[in-house]
């Protein structure tokens, strides 16, 4: 196994504003990071494939744009919200792609998770899926990060650009839509 | 309800769904997805040009030094005009303190000799003293 360097946040920024060190900062950026992006939006995309894909699109993103970064922000902040963007982009693109109104909830992606040879989760999980895939999209984004994240709500705060409360709210509202679905389908 | 028991209600919220459903959604990964992914996207960068950050400095961030001596110039003086004036009231009003004060003395002085403590001897000899060195005086003019 590769030994790996300690990661020091300040000292990859400070590299990755320098012509000559850039690139092998970014590589050690996405080695910081990928596995943490690839599950969020993992959660939002559901099938891996296509969460590979967001995951990619969302480096390229970062390292095409990276002289935008300034480092006012947290580069985990930064890269959370290019993941996140991506992941509604997508989802919406393919909301189109399945003759799908943009309005429409999220459940069309759960649908195929039974036949997923990336899923290995059972009768109930696909449930708890359908369930997140049926709330409003900023709901479904909050309960992500707050129930399999664990992300704190000042975080998620700066990552969505929405109040602290206002995340309370949907996260509470989210959890009590979870519990009515499940209570319904059981 | 007690703070505790707020926790738990609060830590509470989301207990039915983690009881039953825990947090392993049950999504999976190909074996080493992860290093051969951070291989690919390292490899898959295109280069791009990082600008260095020039820096310059707004004409507020240049004068903001200035500004910022400047009232600190300006309160140190107002401190001081408001020291000096109360300084210097302070200053009559010891003056004319000062002045009661020796007028008070100088009752003293008459009650001292009032009540007799200069003896009519002590009076005389220095009357008699001021008249000599008078006289002296006179002679010395002649």
């Amino acid at each position: 196994m590769a030994s790996r360097e300690k990661y020091d946040e300040a000292l990859v920024v400070e590299q990755l504003r320098n012509q000559a060190t850039c690139k092998a900062a970014f590589s050690k950026v996405i080695e910081h990071y990928s596995s943490q992006l690839y599950w969020q939006i993992r959660r939002m995309v559901i099938d891996h494939d296509d969460a590979n894909d967001v995951l990619q699109n969302t480096f390229l993103k970062a390292w095409t744009s990276i002289d935008n970064f300034r480092g006012d922000a947290k580069l985990s902040t930064w890269l959370y919200k290019i993941a996140i963007n991506e992941s509604i982009t997508f989802v919406n693109k393919k909301k189109v792609m399945n003759q799908l109104s943009i309005d429409d909830d999220e459940s069309f992606l759960v649908n195929q998770l039974e036949s997923d040879e990336w899923f290995d989760g059972d009768q109930a999980q696909i449930n708890l899926q359908k369930a997140i895939a049926s709330l409003p999209e900023k709901q479904r984004l909050v309960f992500n990060l707050r129930y399999y994240d664990e992300m704190k709500y000042d975080e998620m705060s700066e990552i969505l650009g929405t109040s602290e409360g206002a995340l309370k709210a949907s996260y509470h509202h989210a959890v009590k839509k979870i519990e009515q679905f499940l209570g319904e389908t059981d | 309800m007690t703070f505790v028991s707020q926790i738990g209600v609060m830590k509470q919220e989301d207990s039915t769904i983690f009881d039953k459903y825990g947090k392993d959604p049950g999504f999976k990964v190909p074996e080493n997805y992860f290093n051969d992914f951070n291989k690919r996207m390292a490899e898959m960068l295109p280069d791009v040009e990082i600008t260095p950050i020039d820096i310059k400095p707004t004409m507020w961030q240049r004068v903001k030094p200035l500004a910022y001596m400047a009232a600190m110039f300006a309160g140190v003086w107002c401190m001081m005009s408001v020291f000096s004036h109360f300084t210097s009231t302070n200053t009559m009003n010891s003056v004319s303190a000062v002045a009661e004060k020796l007028n008070d003395d100088k009752n003293n002085v008459e009650d001292f000799i009032m009540s007799g403590s200069v003896s009519d001897y002590d009076i005389i000899s220095y009357e008699d003293s001021v008249a000599m060195s008078n006289e002296d005086d006179a002679e010395d003019n002649n």
